[in-house]
């Protein structure tokens, strides 16, 4: 193995994304023993919380089995070497509600996130972090949303604030390779700072585009066991891991624990572990964000419409993250307008 | 006899004081004494001279140096401002009409509580989540009571909200909240805020969620219904989008809101329907004196 | 009169016969141009009433300018067109924008180099605070769809002598220890309060650096060398070049200028500055040569008139960029531009 490829920092979202792909109903065993098995593969971060971070457990996106407070408890008393982050948009988590409980909790890294050109909105959340002396990341959502000039602008105002890494969210699993390429490029070069990728997996393409980020220049990269997250799930950690130490890339991660990581996930979560089907395809295709499969799912069934009709709607619109409600409007509004004019 | 107009101010002539500017003066129950700021050559200056309005570049001292002649006043400054402003305005025997997140006064919704209003000498507009949700939420929680939990969720268009709305992302996220709270008693509330950049921008929407496993459907729609009539009387974008429904065990209503236009353009309906609640409040009084 | 409104009504149309499909964007727009009356904003009026007339495109303007009304009694071929609002103002005041624009050129701006001198507080305020205006205003209007800035090629600074062109990443110095350089600095600043709309509020800014044009509308009472070598034609001569006439520059025919702008705001990538000029260089002596070819008899030209060695000074720009991603090119030759130009003021003066 060569010693002169880069250093990567492997962040495990299986018990935050993972979060979407079982309606947010992981429970402290499972929390309790994913944990451990994360800690002996060696990954860098563990994230955990709800699928759209602190104070997201809502009507709006969906409530959480576990309080967050408790959650992040469970996770922390098995962490030795793996620290322990969250993710937290502004918006849905305030500083006083949630940003305090989770420092209190012991969390080592906050990744602030907001929709790709909203980012001033993560200003005092940020700073916050900074000031408490915590580790805070910037994470830009939805990013193919936007060119890498956004992209970079946006990320720049999150490294003004302190931010001390930026990830790029592929939130929809939109992307193909030359767009990460382009994109985390564009501010590897520019960016004091580390740039990492996350990627989702509905267009099938979440190692590629997470090897094409690192390629690029990402120095940080996420991943979840059996790509267990929102929509068709994310870059699987153990083919992630795998593919690290085939290029060569200097991690903390011991292959075999990783891969029995993704057994135990397997087993922990069997029922809820994503799929590719045609809604997830779709919702690539449509750039919608990937958490929105299981509401739309529900949304089209209780009103009589197509998934897939009520996805390239909601790309039509541009849709962001957060927006779940706008669901129930656009799968209401294909209904009736499915529904024959009555005959006078 | 004609109908006489009560006279008020504006402190505050930026953007969300010139709209409200445009809304006093095509009122027939408000006439604009003064339009006070700080920044003779700001845009809004420009504008409500060019509309002979008087105006001042003395602020608050500009509005107290005509004694009697003011009854009420907007204020549309900042809520560091504001917190300063209003006992010199009390003092004064001015009703204060608070649009910033100070929150010194009671709350005002329109539709829901301006009775118990119309005799305070400060109310605050809440924020444009409160405005647009809270008179559903009273609805909902009038039809089906032992509600615990109620969630606000807005969107607007990312251009419509300006530094300040996000440097104070967190204190409308609490104000709402606390204004669901407040009009509804419900224990437990919670308040979430998108911004979409999308052009053509967004309109506002608003949805307002209550967690309750068999709600009235009938009685909450005919509330809602009813609610959202008062409520267009003085915010004539404010729409039902989603009549009231159940899905996935909670209730779920939807508005829309689309502004005015008057200066903020029409897809700021989140600044719009607090200036129009503002102006029905001030309408209102004048109305009373009147009788 | 009638022959100097022909001349400029045929560049037009010549101009925009090879190009104005492609600024189909524009059709049926309200287009809000920010110095609609200075020698910019009457081109640009020129090249739209041909696509109103000759291509049936629909377009509305409102023209506002601190002489909107003395130049719209002046020139009444564009003063009575119904398709142009005629908008008295001064760009520091301005406070809104008619609800219904979409595009904005923002050429309002003090250009003449003797206010530089004389009153260079005036130029800073209205260059600065009226870009400030203008964006503020655009930032209130509904769906933009892209906003103009007319900065200048000036504004990055003098280009080194032995740079043979200088393209939009140039970035010299500019002293500001000194008035004399107020009017790149107040150009300057007008780029970054556009960067500043960008960054907040995602305004869809195309800036353009324009170098030196010449063309019919031009007053000769500018000092520019070329009006200047022109002047002092018509007057006999002799044309007075301070040194050896070896300053480099390159100027191009207003109806090219004109053109390269609506197709900036029709097709310009936002976010992106694109300079605007021509890429031929040309020495002053040159050029003083080009321009007494036009007269009879053909004046003197006197170099060395006043202190030699201060004119190595260069300014000639690549425009590759705004010719590739736009597909603009220059279709006016600088004699031609001469020719047309001076025939144009000799039909002016009778």
């Amino acid at each position: 193995m060569s010693t002169d490829q880069p250093t990567i920092t492997v962040c495990d979202a299986t018990l935050r994304d993972g979060s979407h792909a079982c309606s947010h109903q992981i429970s402290l065993e499972q929390i309790r023993a994913y944990a451990k098995a994360s800690e002996a593969a060696g990954f860098d971060y563990l994230e955990v919380g709800h699928g759209n971070g602190l104070g997201a457990s809502s009507l709006q996106v969906g409530e959480s089995l576990v309080p967050e407070l408790e959650m992040l408890a469970a996770a922390r008393a098995e962490l030795k070497h793996t620290r322990l982050s969250v993710h937290v948009m502004p918006g849905f988590a305030t500083i006083e509600r949630e940003l305090k409980g989770a420092l209190a909790a012991g969390v080592d890294l906050f990744r602030v996130g907001s929709h790709c050109t909203e980012a001033d909105i993560t200003q005092r959340h940020i700073s916050h972090v900074r000031a408490a002396g915590r580790h805070v990341w910037g994470v830009l959502m939805m990013s193919h949303m936007v060119s890498k000039e956004v992209l970079l602008q946006e990320a720049r105002k999150m490294q003004s604030y302190g931010a001390q890494g930026i990830v790029l969210m592929d939130s929809a699993g939109a992307y193909v390779p030359a767009e990460v390429t382009a994109k985390v490029g564009h501010l590897a070069a520019a960016l004091e700072v580390p740039v990492g990728f996350h990627a989702h997996q509905n267009l099938g393409l979440s190692i590629a585009n997470s090897l094409a980020a690192l390629e690029a220049g990402a120095r940080i990269v996420d991943g979840t066991a059996r790509g267990f997250g929102a929509g068709a799930g994310n870059a699987p950690l153990e083919l992630l891991a795998a593919v690290l130490q085939r290029q060569g890339y200097v991690t903390s991660i011991d292959l075999y624990h990783a891969l029995d990581a993704a057994e135990l996930c397997a087993k922990l979560f069997a029922g809820s572990l994503p799929v590719s089907n045609g809604i997830t395809i779709v919702s690539g295709l449509a750039g919608v964000f990937s958490g929105f499969a299981k509401p739309v799912q529900r949304a089209a069934a209780q009103l009589g419409v197509d998934p897939r009709d009520v996805f390239f709607e909601l790309g039509r619109r541009k849709v962001v993250g957060g927006q779940e409600d706008l669901i129930l409007e656009v799968a209401s509004e294909l209904a009736r307008r499915a529904q024959p004019t009555p005959t006078p | 006899m004609g109908v006489k107009k009560l006279n008020v101010a504006i402190l505050g002539t930026g953007n969300i004081g010139t709209d409200l500017l445009i809304k006093v003066l095509r009122s027939e129950w408000l006439n604009c004494r003064l339009f006070a700021g700080r920044n003779l050559s700001s845009p809004g200056m420009t504008k409500g001279s060019l509309l002979n309005v008087p105006v001042s570049a003395r602020g608050i001292d500009g509005i107290l140096d005509l004694k009697g002649d003011v009854a009420l006043v907007f204020d549309a400054t900042s809520a560091e401002d504001h917190v300063r402003h209003a006992p010199r305005l009390r003092a004064a025997g001015l009703i204060a009409v608070d649009l910033t997140p100070a929150k010194v006064g009671r709350l005002c919704v329109p539709a829901v509580n301006l009775a118990d209003c119309i005799d305070e000498p400060n109310v605050n507009m809440v924020t444009c989540g409160g405005q647009a949700s809270i008179p559903l939420a009273q609805a909902i929680t009038r039809v089906n009571p032992g509600i615990t939990y109620l969630e606000s969720v807005s969107s607007i268009a990312s251009r419509s909200a300006g530094a300040a709305t996000r440097i104070n992302l967190d204190e409308y996220l609490m104000t709402t909240e606390h204004g669901l709270h407040e009009f509804t008693g419900c224990p437990r509330t919670k308040a979430i805020l998108n911004l979409n950049p999308a052009q053509p921008c967004v309109h506002m929407q608003t949805t307002v969620m209550a967690r309750i496993a068999s709600p009235d459907l009938a009685r909450t729609r005919a509330a809602v219904a009813a609610m959202v009539e008062a409520i267009r009387r003085y915010v004539p974008g404010y729409q039902l989008i989603l009549e009231p429904m159940t899905e996935n065990g909670r209730l779920v209503a939807m508005v829309r809101v689309e502004g005015l236009g008057d200066y903020l353009p029409r897809y700021a309906g989140n600044l719009d329907i607090i200036n129009c609640a503002a102006i029905a409040f001030a309408e209102a009084v004048a109305r009373r004196r009147h009788a | 009169m009638n022959r100097a409104l022909a001349l400029v009504r045929a560049d037009a149309e010549a101009v925009l016969s090879g190009y104005a499909s492609r600024l189909a964007a524009l059709r049926g727009q309200h287009v809000f141009i920010s110095g609609g009356t200075g020698i910019l904003g009457t081109w640009l009026l020129e090249l739209i009433k041909v696509l109103n007339e000759v291509h049936g495109f629909g377009l509305k303007v409102t023209a506002f300018s601190r002489n909107a009304r003395n130049f719209a009694e002046h020139w009444p071929h564009l003063g009575a067109m119904p398709w142009i609002r005629w908008q008295e103002g001064d760009i520091r005041h301005l406070a809104e924008l008619p609800r219904d624009v979409r595009y904005i050129i923002h050429a309002a701006a003090l250009t003449d180099r003797r206010l530089f001198a004389s009153q260079p507080g005036a130029v800073a305020e209205v260059n600065g605070v009226g870009t400030m205006r203008i964006l503020r205003a655009a930032n209130l209007q509904e769906d933009v769809q892209k906003f103009v800035l007319l900065s200048s090629g000036l504004a990055c600074g003098a280009q080194p002598w032995d740079l043979p062109r200088i393209d939009e990443r140039f970035a010299g110095a500019l002293r500001c220890d000194e008035a004399g350089t107020v009017y790149p600095e107040s150009k300057r600043y007008a780029e970054i309060l556009a960067q500043c709309a960008i960054s907040e509020s995602k305004l869809p800014v195309v800036t353009l650096r324009p170098f030196a044009f010449v063309g019919p509308y031009q007053s000769m009472q500018l000092p520019w060398a070329v009006t200047d070598f022109i002047r002092d034609s018509f007057n006999g001569g002799p044309i007075r070049i301070m040194g050896d006439g070896v300053t480099v520059r390159s100027i191009m025919y207003m109806s090219d200028y004109a053109l390269w702008v609506l197709a900036a705001l029709a097709n310009g990538r936002p976010r992106e500055t694109y300079l605007v000029g021509s890429d031929e260089p040309v020495d002053l002596l040159g050029l003083a040569r080009l321009i007494t070819r036009f007269f009879n008899p053909v004046p003197e030209i006197r170099t060395r008139v006043g202190q030699a060695g201060h004119d190595r000074s260069r300014l000639v720009p690549d425009v590759r960029k705004i010719q590739g991603e736009l597909g603009v090119t220059r279709t006016v030759s600088l004699e031609s531009a001469l020719q047309r130009t001076i025939e144009w003021h000799r039909c002016q003066q009778g």
